[in-house]
């Protein structure tokens, strides 16, 4: 019984040596590539005693931690993708030692092998829609006379169609948006919209999308969701990366 | 955003030190929502618990509202 285990990062093409002896990751430990077929798995070291079921368990629901190995996780993807194609894997994947990381790559091999083909020189784009507060809400000033419930209450439900109208419209440009992109993009992927208490925004979020754009067509992709952006009154775009394929890596189904 | 527009228009084209992936800050929200729900899965020997990630995110989301609130008070 050891005291440490395998942490995977992704499934790359070859990447040279060279490149990978300043990359360190989780902990500081540094990187190494496992080659098998002409795929290799990038992994590091890690202590079974932050990484082991239990530990883990109890570690991801601590909100330092599960930042520092996110973003080591990131660093590591990140560095590799800017070298080669890259398949980023689900955080806090682990495996005994290196023959069992080596024994679940050669398991996957195919189909990893045609994710990369899939992969292969493009990158992320993450469009978040958010809908705007009603700025229009003013539009029905407090003309009720007092003592006039009958009007008060014709004039709640006006302001509350209104409303209801108004997101109504705003979740239909969210989805004109998505289409549009996705028209631009090779492939699109909804996240679940954030949280307000997640997002760190009270507007509502109407759309958390990936799409997996080509490379040599991203400033085209960026322009148009520049332009998007600009275009819509009643709601926010807000573009993040460029990513690494994070929300496209997914194998097939065997 | 037009910063992150025009670095991403620059990108294949891009020195090293400039590179469109390395070193632009991210939220971690959005990192999140890429790692814990996305990414190449491959069962590992030490099975976890991340196809349950509605219990990481409520977790999580308690986590981040117990942080903002000492922020702010």
């Amino acid at each position: 019984m050891t005291d440490s285990a395998t942490y995977l990062y992704a499934i790359t093409r070859p990447l040279d040596s060279r490149q990978l002896t300043t990359l360190k990751g989780i902990g500081g430990a540094p990187v190494r590539a496992l080659a098998d077929g002409g795929l290799q798995c990038l992994v590091s070291t890690v202590p079974l005693a932050e990484f082991g079921e239990e530990p883990l368990q109890h570690n991801l629901g601590d909100l330092q931690w599960l930042e520092r190995t996110a973003r080591a996780h990131d660093a590591v993807v990140r560095a590799a993708a800017e070298q080669v194609t890259t398949a980023p894997l689900r955080l806090a994947t682990v495996c005994t030692d290196d023959d069992a990381a080596l024994a679940r790559l050669r398991e996957l091999r195919d189909r990893a092998a045609s994710l990369l083909d899939r992969l292969d020189g493009r990158i992320e784009w993450g469009v978040k829609v958010f809908a705007m507060s009603p700025a229009d809400a003013r539009s029905q000033p407090a003309a009720v006379g007092a003592g006039s419930g009958t009007d008060y209450l014709r004039v709640r439900r006006e302001q509350a169609a209104e409303r209801e109208r108004a997101s109504a419209a705003a979740g239909s440009q969210a989805e004109s948006v998505y289409r549009e992109l996705a028209g631009a993009a090779v492939a699109g992927r909804r996240h679940r919209p954030q949280d307000p208490q997640l997002s760190g925004r009270s507007e509502p979020m109407l759309l958390n999308a990936a799409f997996l754009v080509d490379r040599n067509r991203s400033a085209e992709f960026a322009a148009l969701a520049g332009r998007l952006a600009d275009d819509r009154g009643s709601i926010r775009v807000e573009v993040t990366g460029p990513w690494p394929p994070y929300s496209f890596a997914v194998l097939d189904q065997t | 955003m037009t910063e992150l527009l025009e670095n991403a228009s620059a990108r294949p084209s891009a020195e090293p030190d400039e590179m469109a992936l390395a070193g632009r800050p991210t939220s971690l929200v959005d990192l999140l929502d890429r790692l814990l729900v996305t990414g190449v899965v491959l069962s590992g020997d030490v099975t976890i618990a991340l196809a349950d990630v509605d219990l990481v995110t409520i977790k999580l989301r308690a986590l981040i509202t117990t942080v903002r609130g000492k922020d702010s008070a």
